[in-house]
């Protein structure tokens, strides 16, 4: 109540100043000859008698004196101003039509419900498919029988090693099973931060983020960064995790034939062109190359080192998601930047997922520090989502620490990938592709026999078939109606690094008898 | 209008009707200014306030992109014109109308006291164009420059 008569005052003084602003505009414009041109007596230096009149006796010159066309045009523009105020509806230029009550009244009655469960057509029958119990490791029992597990993501055998399983039991004993919220809520345990320590630490860069689940590693980190109004220059051959991604970064897709890197140079340059032309608009989008190192779909290497001269030449910024290639390329199995012989600084962002090499759960996200921070607050799913099991976690930082113990164990992989795929060369019947040392492989049937569920049925019963051998084995499978760029059918193997020389062999023999059984 | 959780300041400040008196009023302030410079004739005072108006009103409505506030519509807007951010995009509303009326009707005033020289009445029926063709619902989310750039694209 004390500041009211000084709110008053304030105001006083506004309206006062204002007053006097106004009053000495409008004294000078008295003296410049305003008033005198609106009583028509003034007017200095003009070049037509018009200025001197009223504006009454200009009305009435005006009515007799315009042109017709002029008339014309302004009754016109009263009109419109007419139609403006009066008879306009409002309507949103980019809402679609609704229909009319008679319309709707239609629609409703041709609708029929259809069953919420149609009966099966007979071509699409759900595959029985078969039961494994136990635990998972190099054999496997499926249905009873066991069988050489050669589907399994398991590179580096860390799946069944003990003291993994040690650490991970301390853990629950310690921690229970759960971490009962998402990192920023009371969900973060010093076993999170200690394995992204850990991972930062492996991969040599400054930070790493961890997500629960590896999918939602690339599928967070995309959108995290790119947005709308942005460009992702992006393989066509990328798995469906970074398919999600890229749909809900809601950026510009400009998709490039897979690893074909003159399609790449070709859409950058119009990019680039197009950029010249509006610089104020390329100020603002971000671009983004988008790959993986080793496909899931295909298998095959990515070209990095001539993304990494893109990079440098066009201003792009690499996401690599390096899920197959982590713990299996390089030196010191790092992946596909150690296998290429670059810096860490040549790649932006690089997401894995720990479910494969690392035999645990999650993802996770490197790079530097303000690179991985902004994640953060930014990535839906590190923000949205229950923190990783910290029995998860421990039994990472293990795997990790082995990783760095035993080098010797990727090369020795890669090698008894290279034997495997040689191994399968063999096969007539079928057409290996990929990288050569890449643990993942598709094998395709040499000749398709016709369509694609033919060719499905077929590879269903061939591994079907290698269950009675004694081999584990998977057809590859896609949300068909949902992939981008549907891969042919294939049969998805994994070489693991405790798989002996024989029972590589053993499985190479088992498949090119069924195949020859089954390819006659 | 479409929903969104937060709104676009610059959709709606222009719906008071105090920022109409205050258009209105500045308009008018814009006119006594004009007739503050000595040596012009009336006809030129009304097609310099017409002018300054549009062109004005071009610059600021149709030309300047994007919004001066945090929007959390990813950027939509940054790519739009103040003109096409009114209303969140509606046509024919009040605000719409009014500014579009100010405008003809500047014009008719301005046609008025230029109908003997027919030099100014024809820069005033261009000025007129400039600032009312733009905001006909035809030209919602129309470029020029793209325009320019694909007709430019078709003769290389």
């Amino acid at each position: 109540m004390v500041t009211a008569p000084l709110v008053h005052l304030t105001n006083q003084i506004t309206h006062t100043s204002l007053v006097i602003g106004l009053g000495t505009i409008f004294t000078a414009s008295l003296f410049c000859g305003l008033i005198d041109r609106l009583r028509g007596v003034g007017g200095t230096m003009s070049t037509s008698d018009y200025s001197y009149i009223t504006i009454f006796e200009g009305i009435l010159l005006y009515a007799s004196e315009a042109p017709t066309y002029h008339i014309i045009l302004e009754v016109a523009l009263v009109l419109w101003i007419i139609k403006l105020l009066f008879f306009t509806q409002k309507y949103h230029p980019n809402a679609s039509d609704k229909p009319t009550p008679e319309e709707e009244e239609s629609l409703i009655h041709d609708w029929e419900p259809e069953p919420l469960v149609p009966p099966l057509s007979d071509d699409n029958k759900v595959p029985e498919s078969p039961i494994v119990t136990g635990m998972t490791g190099t054999y496997v029992t499926v249905d009873g029988k066991k069988c050489l597990n050669l589907a399994t993501f398991n590179f580096l055998g860390l799946l069944n090693k003990k003291n993994i399983h040690e650490v991970a039991e301390t853990t629950i004993k310690k921690y229970g099973v759960g971490s009962c919220g998402p990192r920023g809520f009371y969900g973060t345990m010093d076993v999170h931060i200690d394995l992204e320590e850990k991972l930062a630490e492996f991969t040599g860069r400054e930070e790493a983020i961890v997500y629960s689940f590896g999918f939602a590693a690339i599928a967070s980190a995309i959108p995290a960064y790119s947005k709308r109004g942005d460009i992702i220059f992006c393989d066509e051959g990328v798995g469906f995790a970074v398919q999600k991604g890229l749909s809900a970064s809601r950026s510009q897709l400009k998709y490039f034939k897979h690893n074909d890197m003159e399609d790449l140079e070709k859409l950058l340059l119009d990019q680039e062109k197009k950029d010249k032309r509006n610089p104020d608009k390329a100020k603002k989008a971000r671009k983004f190359i988008v790959a993986e190192a080793l496909y899931m779909n295909y298998g095959d290497l990515v070209p990095l080192k001539k993304l990494v001269e893109f990079r440098k030449r066009f201003g792009v910024a690499i996401i690599l998601e390096e899920s197959l290639s982590f713990g299996v390329l390089g030196k010191t199995g790092k992946g596909a930047v150690e296998h290429f012989n670059l810096t860490n600084d040549d790649v932006d962002i690089v997401c894995a997922s720990m479910s494969l090499s690392m035999a645990t759960m999650g993802g996770f996200c490197a790079g530097k520090t303000f690179v991985i921070d902004h994640q953060r607050l930014s990535g839906v799913g590190y923000c949205f989502s229950a923190s990783l099991p910290p029995f998860l976690a421990t039994a990472g930082s293990e795997a990790l620490s082995i990783m760095k113990e035993s080098p010797a164990m990727f090369q020795e992989l890669r090698e008894k990938a290279k034997l495997f795929r040689q191994l399968l060369n063999d096969i007539s019947e079928i057409r290996v592709e990929g990288f050569e040392e890449s643990p993942l492989i598709h094998i395709y049937l040499a000749h398709s026999q016709g369509s694609r569920e033919l060719d499905k049925n077929l590879l269903d019963q061939i591994v079907s078939d290698c269950y009675q051998e004694g081999i584990a084995i998977v057809t590859a499978k896609y949300l068909e109606s949902q992939e981008h760029n549907l891969p042919p059918p294939s049969i998805r193997l994994a070489v693991s690094v405790e798989h002996t020389k024989e029972e590589l062999t053993k499985g190479a023999q088992v498949l090119k008898n069924v195949f020859e059984k089954r390819c006659q | 209008m479409l929903a969104s959780s937060e709104t676009n300041p610059n959709a709606y400040w222009l719906n008071s009707r105090g920022m109409w008196a205050g258009y209105t009023a500045s308009v008018i302030f814009l006119f006594i200014l004009v007739n503050c410079i000595p040596v012009i004739s009336i006809p030129v005072v009304w097609t310099l306030t017409h002018g300054i108006h549009n062109i004005g009103n071009y610059i600021m409505f149709h030309y300047l992109k994007g919004t001066p506030y945090a929007t959390m519509d990813q950027g939509e807007t940054s790519w739009m014109t103040n003109w096409e951010q009114i209303d969140n995009g509606e046509q024919f509303t009040p605000t719409r109308n009014f500014l579009t009326a100010f405008s003809i009707l500047l014009f008719i005033l301005a046609g008025f006291f230029t109908i003997q020289d027919t030099t100014l009445t024809a820069i005033n029926i261009a000025i007129m164009l400039v600032g009312v063709v733009p905001k006909l619902p035809l030209f919602h989310g129309f470029r020029l420059s793209q325009l320019l750039s694909q007709s430019s694209d078709k003769e290389q």
